[in-house]
């Protein structure tokens, strides 16, 4: 049996193995999620919230923008605080005040060390039992606490109503006046904030460990990290290690052992045949560059609304809220770069087979026109949300989902997933003739179509859950289609995408590069695909998500470690020969996302990894840190690299302007990391700090956030992306200029990509 | 955050400073046919005060809420501004004769200097208020 196809055979075996293990413990996170009560009583009999309310609530919650205003058990966003950490501390402060003015008439702040740790054993004692019971449905709550539930309601019906005595608040949250439309809804808000809270203090039935695993930090509840959290942090750290040096060892016996490969005289590409859908192609990076302007646009009104409610002197939030110039950002972030990488897959397909298939053009054009409509509909559908001009009953299926990186309605989940059926034909029908060949390409190309497969078909985890599905079902499958599709299959694709240029290139043998692609693939998705559980520790999962998504995403770090080889292999073939100085571009892009897949997705991705490390840093500013370098920086790059050499193809070379070219690729770099290194660390420690020193809910308190130096901090920023700004502007002039310029080489065929 | 106005103001002022006197010397290197003018280090560094600069500049508009736009005298430095680059665009660059660089880089310091005086006056006269008195 040959080395290919024991890869693949050992491939076959992980995806089946770990996708098991990932559907079972699923299947326990279905049945072990916190319940949601059918009403929450008194002792006395007085209902306080029915099923319904909570129900209703967290549709107004994600009609609002859910995720992209504030967070819910730490998921979402960082402006404003983290609804559930805040209500738990607001609740325990009330109810720590009832009892002490009356039995002692002074405010619990007052008493003296013995009395206050007096009541709050009592407090703990209080909140941390489980009064739910299965049988009748009812959440049961004593008088006293529910006089404090009331206080945060009325607390909560303020703040997302217009009372002018919380409008200082409100612009510390970047909340819109009269952000909910009825008391009504603003109460059954507050009820399903009350259940979240709930749920992160009540231990489950035979355990002392809340649903959450105690997240979040709040020692005056009790809320601390167990022991699970800490054992399976340390274990993950000694697989990271382990697998670094397994790694390392099959590095230093397999790799660089054949000769190197002689580089033809010319470049292959250049006599490259382009067909007409590939020359269609030209309008994805067209539209690649529209997005990534208006995403980086929308995400300096998002960082500004930090400092202050007017955009210099505009009064922008009335009509572009927070919540919404958030959503469309993080939006545009994943709709830009995959448009780039569904572009580049319908340029390259064709290129791989020698096959333009009939209408292919056609399907090109039809995608592109869906994509278009997709992003307007969905926006359009999630600014009348956000103004509550949508109402409840069309908001899950038009409106705003007001799930991270899922936003979009329903309606137009489906419409995407239909777009990525089409392009799943559109490239199948262009590789069928290179995938029967069963040359030396065969598998890199088969690999390149099966993961076109699982991008189409996993986009469909996206559509598993309903509108009243419960809030840990929903993380469970929002999950599948943020880390598993964007980070799992995608990253299949791109590796398949770049091994097979170098091949085409001349630069490495095809039966190495499916070795390496498929060994590659193999070593990520090893780590990748249970490693999906790290982003579910504190989502009301079990002890079973913490244990696996530990030790999994930390063996995600590992090929990481050794980028470095990888990079120096790009970098060689890079100067193998003088002809490719054509490809000195895309070259140092593709090195450009080596060195953020390090220090972005592997130090800043495992500073925030850990279960114990997570639950102090989950939704500070150390999430971001993480967020903007490893998508833009991994994704981003690559994406604008893919594209480079896309437009190398599609454009002569005397078109080519380097000098802005170079002046992009620095600013974008050196504005990134600005933008890490002057805000997003140092604000992110000093959250950290404060969360480590008081709770939680401080790192995320409109009193921590107003802050001279947090203020400073945010403004730190400008200088780092106003660079990055530039070299994005310069990128796009640089594609301007390659179809506006007058007498280019091939610019006479301009008119026919439209 | 309006505690380090001071601060801020002081390095708005200083980024000033050097962004004309850096103008200034590259204009006057310009004049005498020196091939410093456009040496990289002289332009990376005039990308660096010009971007510390403005962003102390958006700090301060947003510190004293006072706007281009909405406030005349931030409106007219905001178009001097512009008139500023585009004379310094041409008295180093894009000016085809000697003689048209020295009369932009004459022009973009004469802008210069009014912007100066708008700043300081908090009118959009500037340095006009007082010599009408």
């Amino acid at each position: 049996m040959s080395t290919t196809s024991r890869l693949w055979i050992g491939l076959g075996l992980l995806l089946a193995s770990t996708f098991a293990v990932l559907l079972w413990v699923g299947r326990g996170i279905y049945q072990q999620a916190p319940p949601l009560p059918d009403r929450v009583v008194t002792t006395e009999g007085k209902v306080l919230f029915t099923r319904a309310d909570l129900e209703t609530g967290r549709q107004v919650w994600q009609s609002i923008g859910g995720q992209q205003l504030g967070s819910v058990w730490g998921h979402g966003a960082l402006i404003a605080p983290d609804w559930s950490a805040d209500w738990i501390h607001r609740e325990a402060l009330a109810l720590l005040d009832r009892w002490s003015l009356r039995e002692t008439g002074k405010p619990y702040a007052e008493l003296d060390e013995a009395a206050q740790a007096a009541l709050a054993v009592r407090l703990r004692r209080e909140v941390r039992s489980n009064t739910y019971a299965a049988d009748t449905g009812s959440l049961t709550v004593s008088p006293d606490r529910a006089a404090a539930i009331e206080t945060v309601v009325a607390h909560h019906v303020s703040l997302f109503g217009d009372d002018p005595a919380m409008s200082k608040l409100r612009e510390t949250y970047a909340m819109r006046e009269g952000s909910v439309d009825t008391a009504g809804h603003r109460r059954q808000l507050a009820a399903f904030f009350f259940w979240t809270a709930w749920a992160a203090t009540a231990q489950r039935p035979d355990s002392e460990v809340s649903y959450t695993s105690n997240w979040p930090y709040d020692p005056l509840v009790g809320n601390t990290p167990t022991s699970d959290a800490f054992l399976w942090t340390v274990f993950s750290v000694l697989f990271m290690l382990a697998g670094i040096a397994l790694l390392a060892w099959h590095y230093a016996a397999w790799h660089g052992k054949e000769p190197p490969l002689t580089p033809p005289a010319q470049d292959p590409l250049a006599s490259l045949t382009i067909t007409p859908s590939m020359r269609a192609t030209a309008k994805y990076f067209w539209l690649v560059i529209a997005l990534f302007l208006t995403q980086i646009l929308l995400g300096a009104v998002t960082a500004h609304y930090q400092v202050e409610r007017e955009f210099y002197g505009f009064a922008l939030s009335d009509v572009l809220p927070y919540s919404l110039s958030r959503s469309w950002h993080t939006e545009l972030a994943v709709l830009w770069i995959a448009t780039a990488w569904l572009g580049t897959g319908l340029y390259i397909a064709p290129a791989v087979s020698g096959h333009e298939p009939r209408f292919q053009r056609l399907g090109v054009n039809l995608l592109w026109g869906c994509l278009i409509i997709i992003v307007a509909g969905a926006f359009a559908g999630q600014w009348l949300a956000v103004m509550q001009q949508l109402g409840l009953a069309h908001n899950f299926w038009f409106g705003h989902q007001g799930w991270e990186y899922v936003d979009l309605g329903r309606f137009w989940q489906i419409f995407l997933f239909i777009g990525l059926v089409l392009w799943l034909v559109l490239m199948g029908r262009a590789l069928w003739p290179a995938l029967r060949r069963r040359d030396d390409l065969a598998s890199i190309v088969g690999l390149l179509f099966l993961s076109t497969v699982c991008i189409a078909g996993f986009y469909a985890a996206g559509l598993m859950w309903g509108e009243h599905s419960h809030l840990s079902v929903v993380e469970y499958w929002r999950w599948w289609v943020v880390h598993l599709w964007v980070e799992g299959f995608f990253e299949v694709f791109a590796v398949a995408v770049v091994s097979f240029l170098f091949v085409r290139l001349g630069l490495v043998r095809a039966r190495t590069a499916t070795e390496n692609v498929l060994f590659a693939t193999i070593v990520f998705m090893a780590g990748g695909v249970l490693g999906t559980f790290h982003h579910l520790y504190f989502a009301g999962t079990t002890t079973a998500v913490i244990a696996l998504g530990a030790s999994f995403s930390a063996l995600e770090v590992v090929p990481l470690a050794l980028i470095g080889l990888e990079a120096h292999e790009t970098w060689s073939h890079g100067r193998a020969t003088p002809w490719m100085q054509r490809y000195r571009w895309p070259i140092l892009f593709f090195l450009a996302v080596s060195f953020w897949n390090l220090v972005g997705a592997g130090l800043f991705g495992f500073l925030i990894n850990t279960p114990l490390a997570l639950y102090y840093m989950q939704g500070l500013n150390l999430t971001p840190l993480h967020g903007h370098t490893a998508l833009f920086g991994v994704y981003g790059m690559l994406g604008l690299g893919l594209m480079l050499v896309c437009l190398r193809g599609l454009r002569a070379e005397q078109d080519w302007a380097t000098g802005w070219l170079r002046g992009s690729f620095w600013l974008l770099n050196i504005g990134l990391s600005l933008m890490a290194l002057l805000t997003l660390l140092p604000l992110g420690v000093l959250q950290l700090s404060a969360a480590l020193e008081q709770g939680y809910w401080h790192a995320r308190s409109a009193e921590f956030m107003s802050q001279p130096i947090v203020h400073l901090l945010v403004w730190m920023r400008v200088p780092g992306d106003t660079l990055f700004a530039v070299g994005a502007l310069l990128f796009a002039a640089f594609v301007a200029r390659l179809w506006l310029r007058r007498g280019g080489g091939s610019a006479a065929k301009a008119g026919e990509e439209a | 955050m309006i505690e380090f106005y001071p601060q801020i103001k002081a390095v708005h002022v200083a980024a000033v400073i050097a962004s004309g006197s850096l103008f200034a010397a590259r204009g006057l290197l310009m004049l005498v046919n020196s091939r410093w003018t456009h040496h990289a280090v002289l332009r990376y560094a005039s990308y660096a005060i010009d971007t510390v600069l403005l962003t102390a500049a958006l700090m301060l508009t947003s510190l004293i809420r006072q706007y281009p736009g909405t406030h005349g005298w931030l409106t007219t430095k905001v178009v001097f501004l512009a008139v500023y680059i585009v004379l310094g665009t041409f008295a180093l660059k894009r000016a085809r004769t000697r003689w048209g660089r020295g009369l932009c880089f004459a022009g973009a310091l004469s802008v210069y200097l009014f912007i100066v005086s708008v700043a300081r006056a908090h009118s959009g006269f500037g340095i006009f208020l007082r010599l009408g008195g």
